[in-house]
């Protein structure tokens, strides 16, 4: 089907949620922009409003007082509220101001050259072999290394915590209850694992991120456990997702763009630019969810308190509005670029920083070792809706040596 | 020319400071701090794009 068939204006209805829209969204989006700039998604067993052009979507993130991100928005088999994602203001900066300066642009700047590193060891762990599965190989081990070093975790937990994620974020049986019930379970199990990793730094003098979270104060007290727990559960989601998505989006993309992909290889001034245009371009997340806390109008329909609403984020980083007529064409030369990838308005992504800096070195050191690569011959491309991973992303390049140390 | 910053309205998108280091910092919460507020003409062209970048609107110029 054409993605763009996914929104329908007579019925007033758009689904976000089907794989051919994941996989090639902006159609979709552009048809929801022209024609239903409020739409009605009948999913997750209860009606969502769809907000879909940039001043809109905007709009609606500098407003937390009218679109909240209180507890009831979205339901990922949390117990209490994840901090501070689902807190509103001004409790809300309470916590942002213990947690934003352990991931803050000077605190993640000195992890480059360990970075680094560990993207070279996994490069080194595949490219003599000429062909990689970048999605299980690349994107998901990434990410999942620099947040366990990060929390002072073992690696080998990795793989657990690797499961608990995509039964939180893509259940996938196929009915919303099942959903629920798995999403509730195994965010039990997640409590209790961070139960006791925090029992287990009490009294320490550890400089991971857990440690450090049992020695800060918000509002002249340390936070309680449940607090803290809230907050791990949070940096599960946001720590071992996003930035797989995004990598799965950047080099499925250059794999089939070759002349972007020549522009990186030969220059990695670039990068940061081509960062930025691949998370406006393929906004790996592609919405977020509100819950409406005061009635407010727009586009003539009438918003009632305890709406849900899906602010589309992808939809508006590519609205001609805001990006030129170029907008649905990648550039990753482009300069002025307000994207809305991470959100916007008090909760904008607190993970950004690292995000960008993990996102920049991965891209400069793969096109540096693997500038000629393309998507393997017969391949089909799963993107998954929502958060749009690419469920296996096999790659084939040049084969290259690689020294071993005696 | 002059920049005006207006600190409620920044969230730490940290554009800014990515796009003309020269011109903007950032403080411990990722927010901008401006070090340069009437940058010379040389930084002159990066602090234009950075203020441009803002998504929050929270620069502005008076060339």
């Amino acid at each position: 089907m054409d993605p763009g068939d996914a929104v329908n204006p007579q019925t007033g209805e758009a689904n976000p949620y089907l794989p051919e829209v994941a996989a090639n969204p902006i159609p979709f989006y552009e048809r929801l922009r022209d024609h239903l700039p409020v739409a009605m998604f009948e999913g997750f067993g209860r009606g969502t409003w769809i907000i879909s052009r940039y001043e809109d979507v905007r709009w609606a993130l500098k407003h937390p007082e009218i679109f909240s991100s209180d507890f009831v928005a979205v339901d990922i088999g949390q117990d209490r509220p994840l901090i501070p994602l689902q807190i509103d203001p001004p409790e809300h900066a309470k916590y942002r101001r213990v947690i934003d300066p352990t991931i803050g642009p000077h605190e993640v700047a000195p992890l480059e050259g360990e970075l680094r590193v560990v993207v070279n060891d996994v490069i080194d762990s595949f490219i003599a072999r000429g062909s990689v599965d970048a999605h299980a190989e690349f994107t998901v081990p990434l990410p999942c290394i620099v947040f366990l070093s990060m929390c002072g975790l073992p690696l080998e937990d990795l793989d657990k915590l690797l499961v608990w994620k995509d039964n939180i974020i893509r259940p996938n049986t196929g009915d919303p209850e099942q959903d629920a019930k798995v999403r509730r379970a195994t965010g039990a199990a997640l409590y209790a694992y961070f139960e006791d990793a925090i029992d287990q730094r009490r009294g320490g003098s550890g400089t991971d991120l857990l440690t450090r979270f049992l020695t800060s104060e918000v509002d002249g007290r340390s936070m309680s456990q449940e607090e803290m727990l809230d907050i791990c559960y949070l940096f599960v989601l946001g720590g071992l997702d996003t930035v797989t998505s995004t990598l799965d989006c950047s080099l499925a993309h250059l794999a089939q763009d070759p002349i972007q992909r020549q522009l990186l290889a030969d220059d990695q001034s670039i990068v940061p630019a081509a960062v930025e245009e691949m998370l406006r371009y393929h906004t790996p997340v592609m919405q977020i969810l509100r819950a409406v806390a005061q009635p407010v109008e727009l586009h003539g329909h009438k918003f009632e308190v305890g709406d849900t609403v899906m602010l589309m984020l992808g939809s508006a980083d590519t609205d001609p509005t805001e990006f030129g007529e170029d907008a649905s064409e990648f550039d990753a030369t482009r300069e002025v670029n307000r994207h809305l990838a991470f959100g916007g308005g008090p909760h904008r992504c607190l993970g950004s920083h690292l995000a960008r800096l993990e996102l920049r070195v991965a891209l400069e050191e793969w096109h540096r070792r693997i500038p000629d690569y393309t998507v393997a011959e017969g391949a089909h491309l799963e993107y998954s809706p929502g958060i749009r991973e690419i469920v296996s992303l096999p790659l084939v390049f040049e084969p290259v040596t690689v020294a071993v140390a005696e | 020319m002059r920049i005006h910053f207006e600190p409620d309205a920044c969230v730490g998108h940290g554009r800014c400071y990515a796009l003309a280091p020269q011109v903007f910092d950032a403080d411990d919460l990722g927010h901008c701090v401006v070090l340069l507020s009437e940058p010379p003409a040389e930084l002159a062209d990066a602090a234009r794009l950075a203020v441009a970048s803002c998504p929050e609107d929270a620069l502005t110029i008076d060339e």
